[in-house]
């Protein structure tokens, strides 16, 4: 037993002495040696001190990767301390998909484009010794961190075409509330609508936030929202191609997305009217798609209209009456404004309502209202205006001839 | 011999009784209140209106107080068919307020009077023969008015018109479901649409035509106090009411040799 312990030993040393090249890479705890101090520093001052135990519980750590697979042209050198700096890490050696990916990128174009702009690689995402899988709380990538990972650049670094604070937006939205507030890690974060290795230009017709694109993307979350979207008008032509037809972003917003019961939303009650009224109150996009202009000024001329323009939340806003992820045309017998269903859509708030409510109009332009009788409301405001005019006229003749007598008198008699 | 005259020029008169007056400051207050919560969403567009409601807690208040102030406005003028029906005073009253054709007779003679126009015609010697036969188009003097005169007439019998078509119209707006179950919805368009016109109608009157007479009038300037006070003295009533005046004295006159 004692024998064969020393022909180990033996055996050992004689290795170690052999230097065989087979053997000859350097373990963790050899780099560790140096790299383990953490005082230790580049001639430039930056430091050089890698954390063993962070390491050890990294992705990279627990899969016992050793140092010098990723730090490869570290794997044959002999002399210590080694030449700096090293060679960029290439990640693409085992992560290929994701390399693949990464080429077809924004950020990997970035790099191609020249030395001025900024480059990004692997690391700037997933950092270096520590890289977590993104179910790792402390993870850069981890839903909750990652938008804070992404401003890192898209804060200051690089200028958004929407203007500066576009991308810091994101973080007042109901979606990042979601995530930081309620930890709901399924809501929508940076990668969620924009992709993560492939993440390309909103110009790029393949970007996942493209308008050719951005009803699939916020339908992976929204499902049932996409459904009613795509049976609307909205949809019908989203899916003909018809590039003015609003998608998502149009009413919603985009990093800055609220919740609709938000005094902030785009889509408030109260603000949805001026919403809706960018298009449909747009003379080149009637003529051009055949609807009705003067949405907005009629329904603010309506009770509807004008309390909640002071700020009433209880009245009718458009969505109210139209729908709004589906909304159809009168004509369509599904049609909330379809006349048979009126009385049921009106009822919502009036309850009782009769079928009397389809006899008229909501918005009334006079010049385009076919049934006389529903201009009767505008006959009647111009009788009212014929009236006051003239009794005002009258008034004013009146008050005009008492004091012009009264200033001759007092120039007559003093 | 010297007696005293019937009518003194210091006597003083009871022109509006205490009820009279209630019932118009009742008038006052509902009327303000409802223009205030009431206009502003008439000139929806004009942003500064907005300041009156900053708030939808505000906006809730604004109808809360328009249907107060109108439920007042309803029992004052219920108070006042009353008070014109069924007291003597009123009834007296009413019966001078009843419009005939002499006040627009007067309307007519007052303001050409106050034009004078016809009377620079005939110094200028033009028509001087039709105005020396017929006298009546010269306008020499002002048109003798009663207990009321045409313009007060026409204030009482507007805001009777107005009180019925806001109390009709805003009857409907605020039981919105009734109305709609009643007429279809263009009726109702053309009751909110009456609501707004009549209300700005009725605003402009009182800024106008009210406000001079009572206020800014100079001979009244800076403000006829009988709305306070409801006296008269004999001499008003003899320069601006002399047919009530003349009727007064007449009475007088016949008791005393009775």
């Amino acid at each position: 037993m004692a024998k064969s312990r020393t022909a180990l030993l033996a055996a050992a040393v004689l290795f170690l002495f052999l230097d065989l090249p087979f053997l000859s890479s350097q373990s963790n705890d050899d780099c560790l040696t140096c790299h383990g101090d953490s005082s230790l520093k580049s001639e430039a001052g930056k430091s050089l001190f890698v954390d063993a135990e962070k390491f050890q519980s990294s992705g990279h750590g627990r899969a016992e990767v050793s140092c010098v697979s990723c730090h490869a042209d570290l794997a044959k050198t002999k002399d210590f301390p080694h030449s700096s700096p090293l060679k960029p890490v290439a990640c693409s050696q085992c992560h290929k998909t994701a390399a693949l990916e990464f080429q077809r990128s924004v950020h990997y174009s970035a790099q191609e484009t020249g030395p001025n702009t900024v480059t990004v690689n692997c690391q700037d995402c997933h950092g270096t010794h520590d890289i977590r899988g993104k179910a790792d709380f402390d993870s850069t990538i981890f839903p909750i961190n990652l938008p804070t990972t992404c401003e890192k650049c898209h804060l200051e670094k690089v200028a958004a075409k929407k203007g500066p604070g576009f991308i810091g937006q994101y973080k007042e939205s109901v979606h990042f509330k979601a995530l930081e507030k309620s930890g709901l890690t399924m809501s929508a974060n940076c990668s969620n609508c924009h992709g993560a290795h492939d993440i390309k230009k909103v110009s790029d017709p393949l970007a996942l936030v493209a308008r050719r694109n951005i009803i699939q993307t916020c339908g992976l979350c929204h499902v049932g929202i996409q459904r009613d979207y795509l049976e609307g008008v909205h949809g019908k032509d989203y899916v003909k191609g018809v590039k003015d037809v609003p998608v998502c972003t149009d009413c919603h917003s985009e990093h800055d997305i609220l919740s609709p019961r938000d005094l902030n939303s785009t889509v408030y009650t109260t603000k949805v009217a001026e919403v809706c009224s960018r298009c449909h109150d747009n003379m080149i996009l009637s003529r051009q798609y055949g609807f009705l202009t003067s949405r907005l000024k009629t329904y603010n001329q309506t009770f509807h209209g004008t309390a909640s323009k002071f700020g009433e939340t209880r009245v009718a806003n458009c969505a109210s009456c139209h729908g709004f992820h589906g909304i159809r045309p009168s004509s369509d017998p599904k049609s909330s404004i379809n006349p048979e269903n009126l009385p049921k859509t009106c009822g919502k708030c009036h309850p009782g309502a009769s079928r009397h409510f389809a006899e008229g109009q909501i918005h009334v332009i006079p010049e385009e209202v076919v049934t006389a009788k529903y201009k009767s409301a505008y006959l009647v405001k111009n009788i009212y205006i014929i009236a006051i005019a003239g009794i005002i006229s009258v008034f004013l003749l009146f008050i005009a001839a008492d004091l012009f007598r009264r200033a001759i008198r007092k120039i007559k008699h003093g | 011999m010297d007696r005293p005259p019937l009518i003194r020029d210091d006597e003083i008169f009871l022109r509006m009784n205490l009820a009279e007056r209630i019932q118009h400051y009742l008038l006052i207050s509902t009327f303000f209140l409802l223009m205030i919560t009431g206009l502003p969403l008439f000139f929806y567009e004009f942003k500064a209106f907005k300041w009156f409601f900053p708030t939808e807690q505000v906006f809730y208040v604004r109808g809360i107080i328009h249907r107060v102030a109108a439920v007042v406005l309803i029992i004052n003028l219920v108070w006042h068919i009353f008070y014109a029906t069924c007291t003597a005073r009123g009834r007296n009253n009413f019966k001078e307020m009843i419009p005939k054709p002499r006040d627009i007779k007067d309307a007519f003679e007052l303001f050409w009077h106050n034009v004078g126009f016809t009377r620079l015609l005939y110094r200028l010697g033009i028509f001087k023969k039709f105005f020396e036969t017929h006298p009546y188009w010269l306008f020499k003097d002002q048109p003798l008015f009663g207990r009321y005169n045409f313009i007060e007439k026409f204030e009482y019998w507007a805001v009777g018109w107005g009180s019925v078509v806001m109390i009709v119209s805003g009857f409907f707006m605020w039981n919105v479901e009734l109305s709609l179950r009643l007429f279809p919805l263009w009726v109702h368009d053309v009751i909110v649409m009456a609501h707004g016109y009549e209300a700005l109608l009725a605003f402009l009157a009182v800024i106008i035509w009210h406000m001079y007479n009572v206020h800014l009038n100079p001979e009244v300037f800076p403000m006829s106090k009988i709305w306070l006070n409801g006296k008269i003295t004999g001499k008003e009533l003899r320069l601006l009411h002399p047919l009530e005046y003349r009727k007064i004295y007449e009475e007088r006159e016949k008791s005393l040799s009775s």
